[in-house]
């Protein structure tokens, strides 16, 4: 139930007049037709701005029919030339990062489309064209502040660190120990600094072993790194031996440490071959290795190509469940799910520490931590936690978003370039399907943040990581996607959040209870577009609006109750003790 | 007492496994003429488990050593291991539940022995009788009249004793088309569209035979329907049979209109498959949503082997057209297959739930399954007969109730505020179709259950519904009343399969009731914030 609309177009529609400050200029206006693949031939007016492109309708009330940001445009290419002949046979046809094309026939004679190919490929590739990407022109201005939702120090403190185990450490400072790593790393107290660069030198990339999470009760560790540079060799370093061993006597509950090794075996072994690998047990004794089958980039970008083949832009139908079960997107969504309840479960029943790591621990190791970290801290299903997740497990830790999206990047067959955090966000909505009250946010809020990973409006999700991010300013120079969704959060509200502490969230991870996210993948199909869209928005803000008056009162009173209590002898009970009690009834 | 001859054992100790989800149950076990008991151990709770017997569809027995195990496949999709102490005792109760649960008779069964508390019999029977749907109709238009020609059973066995027929078309005509019509199921009048002035009927196909004939009243009848709508109205008559059916049935003495036989009729074939192909898919369903071996990979190929999405689909877009030709294109529709008692209703109930805002409610919604299928004389006792276990040959058994609730499913998960009833509903309304305490369901037609004293003689479902503590299982805390017509959406992107009922066995890890229950607490918390003032007795109810 925790599904919020979307648009009929996305959700830059709305806010598109507050950014017009100086910043943003027309370039191109001009008479098209625009080929819808629902309802034909629509003749526009097509915009082009450096942020976005939208077109008019010249036939009904000049309604907006599309309005797309530029950042979303992975490809360009002509249709038809001079004299190719045909009805609409001459225009652009734009390949987008969201799953769909828009095509635009303009008129034959004089060239008319050559500025508007231009224009589009200088401002949707300016990293091509040497111009800045728009998030650094963007001058909008929210009344909250995204970039302070994350702050390394206070997010471990929430965890209860550093303790007498794990100690917090700025060795990584400069990004001289590792240069894709956040400069805040946790790690075992009786490591030195000297037994980290050694570690470092036998971790590919030097992502060494560190913590992302500590059970609040029994103490494991969720630990991420990138795999051992065993190579054909076999080669050992019994600095990175000790160094996990040191991990294991954190937790005293058991005597082995599990790794889990995200890759399927053959891939794990095939590594060695590039000088990787995996911890094998006759070397690291006191740890045990699991596989957990997940594929690499290039096969998940297969998978949502297909998926993409199957709902755009005619739906298929006749076999619509054999299609879908043969791009196996649900599958690949299936097998992360299954690792992460493995790590989760691990974690909070075995009591034994965890450590994950694929092959430079970027990828499906942060698909991993972030998905059990969701799994057993509540915490993390708030907005602002989520928020925090996000910029932890993936921004700080170096999920390359630059290559995996290729932001104002022209080259739109880059093998880097694949569907990792959005395969993320989509576990996290099955996951939102599976416990609607679970979590504090609804469908809108993810779909805003995916739109947001391709609009490059925000600095959020901009380069390949922290030490990159620093050197070009980007928390002074551009927005956060946070103060656009912080300073609305409304919006972004499931009213049926529950507000519990110390659930585990065990989903189900078998197909059967997996279903392809249709108001994503499928939003720009009006056949398919969610029915009734503003009455259940209606009653979902009505439910909030409630819940508040609902906590308000009892906030009331409890001061009341609580005033009478206190006379001057004793009352311990104050009204802010008691507030997170109040807060459990929903 | 008969019964007792069936009875082969007293009692017996045994286990009871109800699923992965709930923790055994030890105690004595014991069969009465109607139930299975499990009577926990002093030391557990008092409560004691019931199973009506009725409820089995099949049932396995296995021995070793000195115990057995009886596996309970329930018609209710739930799947029940009992084990057993001693062979003897695991053999006889098998046998003894064999033997009771295919009791065949209607009046021996459990509703009529059922006495609840608070309870009095004879209520509720008379909540929808038709006389109450046609006031609703003559408040709007009076070319309809209520028709008692059906008085004796006369005329059509399998409809109620009253009718709503054109009032231009006399009693003596009635009879003369019902002689026209299979099952003497003459055309009447199933939903009265007030905001466009147009009907929708039902009947059952005509005799025309292989010499294509023909009956004057008949034609009459449907002419005296386009009269008494708007001027200028047309009609549609939707067949649920393909063309070539439809003509085939003619070898068979059925058939359907002719054009030239009725002008201002025009026939739409939608193929709706019911019976045996019917059962079989659902039969499959329940095979694959419970062979938890399978691989998954293949789940969702599966899935659509079956085909039991395509026929909700089907379902779904014929009824859509049905409401569409009265709502947008301001036409007459009139609906038939073969005999008029199963796709026929499945097309005729949908339409109105799509375009009538009452029926959306609850009183609505039971009152629409009174009149459309119960009444109608959707033949429940031999569809019902068996459940999707069963490996008795199959006669005249088919989920076309259940697909009735699966497609009203379908609706509430796209239209989320439109329903005031929720899934709680749907699953009682299946549950109690196959088996039940309650009379509602029982027998084929109305003829039948006023031979048996249904009526006097058992309680309705409506009044064992309408008891203050099952509301809240049955109710949508969302509902919005929604005075526009609901259009669903028939796409196969649209459509999920109906998880709450065919994964019952393999549970969501949060169960809908769960979040149902947080969902009501919040939509209740309202009323108790408004009453409450910040005194001192209000404090208390704090937490």
């Amino acid at each position: 139930m925790a599904s919020a609309p979307t648009s009929k177009y996305n959700s830059h529609s709305l806010e598109n007049e507050s950014i017009k400050r100086g910043t943003f200029f027309i370039l191109i206006d001009k008479e098209v037709i625009y080929i819808c693949p629902f309802n034909g031939p629509i003749k526009g007016r097509v915009y082009i701005t450096n942020y976005r492109l939208y077109l008019r309708s010249l036939e009904t009330d000049s309604a907006l029919i599309l309005d797309v940001p530029l950042g979303v445009i992975s490809r360009i290419e002509k249709m038809g030339g001079a004299t190719s002949r045909g009805e609409n046979s001459y225009g652009l046809d734009i390949t987008c990062k969201d799953l769909r094309n828009l095509r635009f026939a303009l008129k034959q004679e004089g060239h008319s489309r050559r500025d508007m190919f231009e224009i589009l490929t200088r401002y949707a590739f300016p990293l091509a064209h040497s111009l800045p990407i728009f998030a650094f022109l963007n001058e909008e201005k929210f009344n909250v502040d995204g970039w302070t939702v994350y702050n390394p120090v206070e997010e471990y403190r929430r965890q209860g660190l550093p303790n007498h185990h794990w100690r917090i450490t700025f060795i990584n400072k400069c990004y001289k120990l590792c240069d894709t790593y956040p400069a805040l790393l946790v790690v075992p107290y009786r490591a030195s600094d000297e037994d980290l660069r050694r570690v470092a030198t036998f971790r590919s990339r030097n992502r060494i072993p560190v913590l992302s999470w500590i059970h609040p009760e029994n103490k494991t560790v969720i630990v991420r790194c990138s795999q051992p540079l065993v190579g054909m060799s076999g080669k050992r370093n019994k600095e990175d031996e000790r160094y996990l061993d040191v991990i294991r006597e954190t937790n005293r509950q058991v005597n082995k440490l599990t790794i889990y090794d995200a890759r399927p075996n053959v891939n794990a072994v095939a590594n060695k071959a590039t000088g990787g690998g995996y911890e094998s047990d006759d070397v690291y004794h006191n740890a045990e290795l699991f596989f957990l089958d997940i594929h690499n980039i290039h096969v998940m970008r297969e998978s949502l190509k297909k998926v993409k083949d199957i709902v755009y832009p005619n739906v298929e139908e006749s076999h619509w469940l054999s299609s879908l079960e043969s791009t196996h997107w649900l599958e690949h969504i299936k097998l992360v799910l299954t690792g992460a309840i493995q790590v989760a479960d691990r974690v909070s029943s075995g009591k034994s520490s965890v450590v994950v790591h694929c092959s430079d621990g970027w990828d499906r190791t942060a698909q991993l931590t972030s998905l059990a970290m969701l799994m057993l801290d509540s915490f993390y299903r708030s907005i602002e936690g989520f928020e925090i997740l996000v910029q932890k497990e993936w921004i700080s830790f170096g999920h390359k978003f630059a290559s995996r999206i290729g932001h104002g990047d022209k080259n739109h067959a880059d093998a880097d370039r694949s569907p990792i955090f959005l395969q993320f966000i989509d576990c996290v909505w099955q996951m939102s399907k599976q416990f609607p009250t679970a979590f504090e946010f609804n469908e809108r809020f993810l779909i805003t943040i995916l739109d947001h990973l391709y609009s490059c409006r925000f600095g959020t999700f901009l380069y390949n990581c922290e030490s990159a991010r620093e050197k070009q300013k980007v928390t002074e120079r551009t927005v956060s996607l946070w103060s656009l969704i912080n300073s609305n959060k409304d919006k972004f509200k499931n009213p049926f959040y529950t507000k519990e502490i110390n659930r585990v969230l065990y989903p189900v991870a078998s197909m059967r209870h997996l279903e392809l996210w249709v108001n994503y993948y499928i939003r720009w199909n009006p056949r398919i577009k969610q029915q009734q869209p503003n009455p259940v928005e209606q009653r979902y803000i009505e439910l909030l609006a409630l819940r508040d008056e609902y906590i308000k009162r009892l906030d009331e009173l409890q001061l009341a109750n609580s005033a009478k209590l206190s006379d001057p002898s004793a009352s311990p009970s104050s009204p802010s003790q008691m507030m997170p009690h109040v807060q459990t009834h929903f | 007492m008969e019964f007792a001859e069936l009875i082969r054992t007293g009692q017996a100790q045994a286990e009871l496994l109800r699923g992965p989800e709930e923790p055994p149950l030890r105690g004595t076990l014991c069969i009465t003429g109607h139930h299975l008991l499990l009577s926990p151990g002093p030391q557990a709770t008092p409560d004691l488990w019931l199973l009506l017997l009725r409820n089995v569809d099949s049932i396995e027995k296995r021995v070793a050593g000195d115990s057995g195990t009886i596996t309970l496949r329930c018609k209710d999709l739930r799947v029940l291991q009992l084990d057993i102490e001693g062979v003897e005792a695991t053999l006889d109760i098998a046998r003894s539940i064999e033997a009771l649960s295919s009791l065949e008779s209607v009046i021996t069964s459990f509703p009529f022995f059922y006495r609840p508390k608070g309870l009095r019999l004879g209520d509720a029977w008379h909540f929808h009788p038709p006389e109450c749907y046609y006031k609703r109709v003559a408040r709007e238009t009076n070319a309809w009249r209520l028709s008692e020609a059906n008085e004796d059973f006369s005329l059509c066995p399998s409809y109620p004793r009253a009718v709503i027929v054109p009032r231009a078309v006399d009693d003596s005509a009635l009879a003369r088309s019902a002689r026209f019509r299979q099952g003497g199921r003459f055309p009447v009048l199933s939903y009265y569209h007030a905001p466009s002035g147009t009907v929708l009927l039902r009947a059952g196909q005509p005799l025309t035979g292989p010499q294509k004939r023909r009956c004057s009243e008949d034609e009459d009848l449907l002419r005296a329907v386009l009269a008494g709508a708007r001027p200028g109205a047309r009609g549609f008559i939707v067949d649920t049979r393909s063309p070539q059916a439809a003509k085939q049935a003619r070898m068979t003495g059925g058939g359907t209109e002719a054009k030239a036989a009725y002008p201002g009729w025009k026939r739409l074939h939608r193929l709706l498959e019911t019976g045996r192909p019917l059962q079989e898919s659902f039969v499959r369903l329940v095979e694959a949503c419970g062979d938890l071996e399978q691989s998954m990979d293949r789940w969702l190929n599966r899935l659509e082997s079956c085909r039991w999405l395509s026929h909700v689909k089907e379902t779904l877009s014929t009824a859509c057209l049905a409401a569409q030709s009265m709502e947008q294109e301001g036409a007459c529709v009139l609906v038939h297959g073969a005999e008029g008692t199963d796709s026929t209703l499945l097309i005729t109930s949908l339409a109105q739930l799509i375009l009538d805002p009452l029926s959306r409610t609850m009183a609505g919604f039971q009152e629409l399954i009174e009149r459309e299928w119960v009444q109608a004389g959707h033949p429940f006792q031999l569809r019902c007969a068996h459940s999707a276990f069963s490996h008795a040959r199959p006669k005249h058994e088919a989920p076309t109730f259940l697909l009735f609730l699966d497609c009203v499913w379908q609706l509430g998960r796209q239209f989320p505020l439109s329903l005031e009833f929720g899934e709680g509903m749907l699953l009682a309304l299946f549950d109690h179709a196959y088996a039940s305490p309650f009379g509602t369901f029982l027998c084929n037609n109305e003829k039948e259950r006023c031979l048996c004293e249904v009526r006097t003689r058992t309680h309705s479902l409506w009044s064992g519904l309408s008891q203050p503590k099952e509301q809240r299982k049955l109710r949508n805390p969302l509902y919005v009343p929604n005075p526009l017509a609901i259009w669903p959406s028939a796409e196969p992107q649209s459509l999920r399969l109906w998880q709450g009922l065919f994964l019952r066995g393999t549970r969501p890890p949060e169960p809908s009731e769960v979040a149902w229950e947080k969902v009501w607490q919040i939509v209740t918390d309202q009323e108790k914030t408004e009453g409450s003032q910040p005194t001192d007795s209000a404090s208390e109810a704090g937490p």
